[in-house]
């Protein structure tokens, strides 16, 4: 716990230090407004939720995906990744941590995108069931520290990793529906798009912040937990693999 | 037993560049082989060699960042691939040169990082972060971002940093590199205190008057082989067997008569200066004899310098790696 607190810590002052880590919290306005223009121009109101879910999920999803990827780049451009793998805290406890911290963070764009609703285009957003967005919004975040750690293991196996991961962002909204309903995807597609655990989280947020009683909540929490803890194992073992690998080729500390 | 390497060799596989997509494996470069070596508790022990001669990569296999081909090496009597748990917390790393550092973050900060990454109760770890500041002085500077640190003052952030979870085992890899000559000497001070505390330190170097002022023993590393491993001392002792003698002044006639003496091996003069080197015992007292007989008196007995150990062990190879 130590070590995971002390990767906590460290990020909050590499965020305060260096606001380039919270870009894609300053872009989600922009994606807020082209979200809500669309729904707006199409006359489509029955889809804002999508619109008001979409920039959080996706903010989420690359802030945690960007930070893993910098995670292992930053430390190894510094420098610090050798000596990091060479403590007694696991180097998957130093990553859990650092995405965690930065994952919260994203939560402030839940805020940016209520401003941006209320302020240019006076929708006011109400959420219908704040405890199951709220319990979504911290299971989504543990899980999204699963998946970036699966993310982290291959960036420390190949630096070419990050143009993977920059390209593989919007099929995975597109596949997860947080862009469009799911059920826009041929029906082969859906089952492919419910083993990401996005599919689950971006359905209950949108429940949320519908009059209608939102239903099977917590077999769809499991999910969304399910999904995750399948990440955070994969991504340990994943980790354990590929670190094995690169003491044993000697490329930790290459960039 | 502090460090105990029995036939550790290590091999790198390095891929030419793509060539129509496809990269091809190398020939096996070969970083170590074969290396045995044993550091005692208490020791600092010097690893001298030039680039590419294997220093850091076998710093690395007992730090537990690199794994070896073969063989096995024990730290503290954990082996360094089996038991790395138990190594970790036995031991601090300073891998040297400007990185490895938070730059925008403060000393303090990030010694407090390294602190929790040793699993250091965080009131015990800020102390001995506030301790280790004022140890390598940097206390006054201390809530500053690095990346306004001098390159000294960078070395001794790197020191403390491997003193942070206060290991009897020490691996230093170059560690006055880029200090200027007060820094280094302070850094030789600190490390000498920390033998004293029963510490072992492993320092690599390619300086040999701090080989030759702080360790106890010293290995000659080249491609990977270890040539050899003695006391500075002894080392000498290997490059000319027998002391040799230096004078001033001599004439023509004494040094060539000198010259002329059973077991002298080589006579050089420069200027005024005469070196004579010999090469069967008890012959220096005889040439001193002679010298002093000759009206001499400028005579003195030196031994040769690490760095023309080294430099006769390892050859003249210049920047070649």
């Amino acid at each position: 716990m130590r070590g995971l607190r002390g990767a906590i810590r460290l990020q909050l002052q590499i965020v305060r230090a260096d606001r380039g880590y919270l870009n894609e919290i300053l872009a989600n306005p922009f994606f807020a407004i082209i979200f809500l223009g669309v729904v707006r121009a199409s006359g489509r109101n029955d889809l804002t939720s999508f619109a008001i879910v979409a920039p959080v999920l996706m903010t989420l999803w690359a802030m945690g995906l960007e930070i893993s990827g910098n995670i292992v780049d930053s430390d190894r451009h510094l420098g610090i990744l050798e000596e990091v793998v060479a403590t007694p805290t696991p180097f998957g406890t130093v990553v859990c941590g650092r995405v965690l911290t930065v994952t919260m963070l994203s939560a402030v764009a839940v805020a940016e995108t209520w401003f941006v609703a209320r302020v240019g285009f006076g929708v006011d957003v109400t959420i219908e069931h704040p405890e199951v967005f709220v319990a979504t919004l911290l299971v989504t975040g543990l899980a999204m520290t699963g998946t970036a750690l699966v993310m982290a293991g291959a960036f420390v196996l190949a630096g070419g990793a990050r143009t993977f991961q920059n390209t593989m962002n919007y099929p995975i909204y597109l596949l997860a529906g947080v862009l469009v309903p799911i059920s826009f995807l041929p029906q082969w597609l859906r089952p492919v798009g419910r083993l990401i655990f996005l599919s689950w989280s971006a359905d209950l947020l949108r429940d949320s912040l519908r009059a209608a009683p939102a239903t099977d909540v917590w077999l769809r929490l499991g999910a969304i937990i399910l999904l995750g803890t399948i990440g955070f194992a994969i991504g340990l073992l994943v980790l354990t693999l590929i670190l094995r690998r690169v003491r044993e080729l000697g490329t930790i500390g290459h960039t | 037993m502090a460090v105990d390497i029995d036939g550790l060799t290590r091999l790198f596989h390095t891929k030419n560049p793509p060539a129509f997509g496809r990269s091809s494996l190398r020939p096996e470069v070969v970083a170590l082989d074969a290396v045995s070596l044993q550091v005692d508790q208490g020791e600092i022990h010097g690893l001298l060699g030039p680039n590419g001669a294997g220093k850091t990569t076998l710093v690395k296999i007992l730090a537990t960042i690199l794994l070896p081909t073969s063989g096995t090496a024990r730290v503290m009597g954990h082996d360094v691939v089996s038991d790395t748990a138990a190594v970790r917390p036995l031991i601090g790393i300073v891998l040297g040169g400007e990185r490895g550092l938070y730059n925008r973050l403060t000393a303090r900060q990030n010694l407090r990082y390294w602190a929790a990454l040793y699993k250091l109760e965080p009131k015990a770890g800020w102390a001995r972060v506030d301790e280790l500041l004022r140890r390598v002085g940097l206390e006054g500077r201390a809530d500053e971002r690095v990346q306004s640190y001098s390159r000294g003052m960078r070395q001794r952030l790197h020191l403390a940093r491997g003193l942070v979870n206060d290991p009897p085992v020490l691996f230093l890899d170059e560690p006055s590199t880029g200090m200027d000559p007060v820094a280094a000497r302070e850094l030789r001070v600190i490390v000498t205190e920390l033998a004293a505390e029963g510490r072992t330190v492993f320092l690599t170097t390619h300086d040999m008057a701090e080989a030759e002022a702080l360790c106890n023993r010293v290995t000659l590393i080249d491609h990977g082989r270890l040539l050899a491993t003695e006391t500075p001392r002894q080392l000498s002792t290997m490059l000319s067997r027998f002391e040799r003698i230096e004078c001033e002044g001599a004439a023509d006639g004494v040094i060539k008569a000198v010259g002329a003496l059973r077991g002298v091996s080589t006579v050089t003069s420069k200027g005024v200066s005469t070196r004579i080197e010999v090469d069967t015992e008890g012959v220096v007292a005889e040439v001193m004899r002679h010298l002093v007989s000759s009206g001499v008196t400028s005579v003195r007995v030196t031994r040769p310098s690490l760095e023309e150990v080294y430099l006769s062990l390892i050859g003249e190879r210049g920047m070649d790696v």
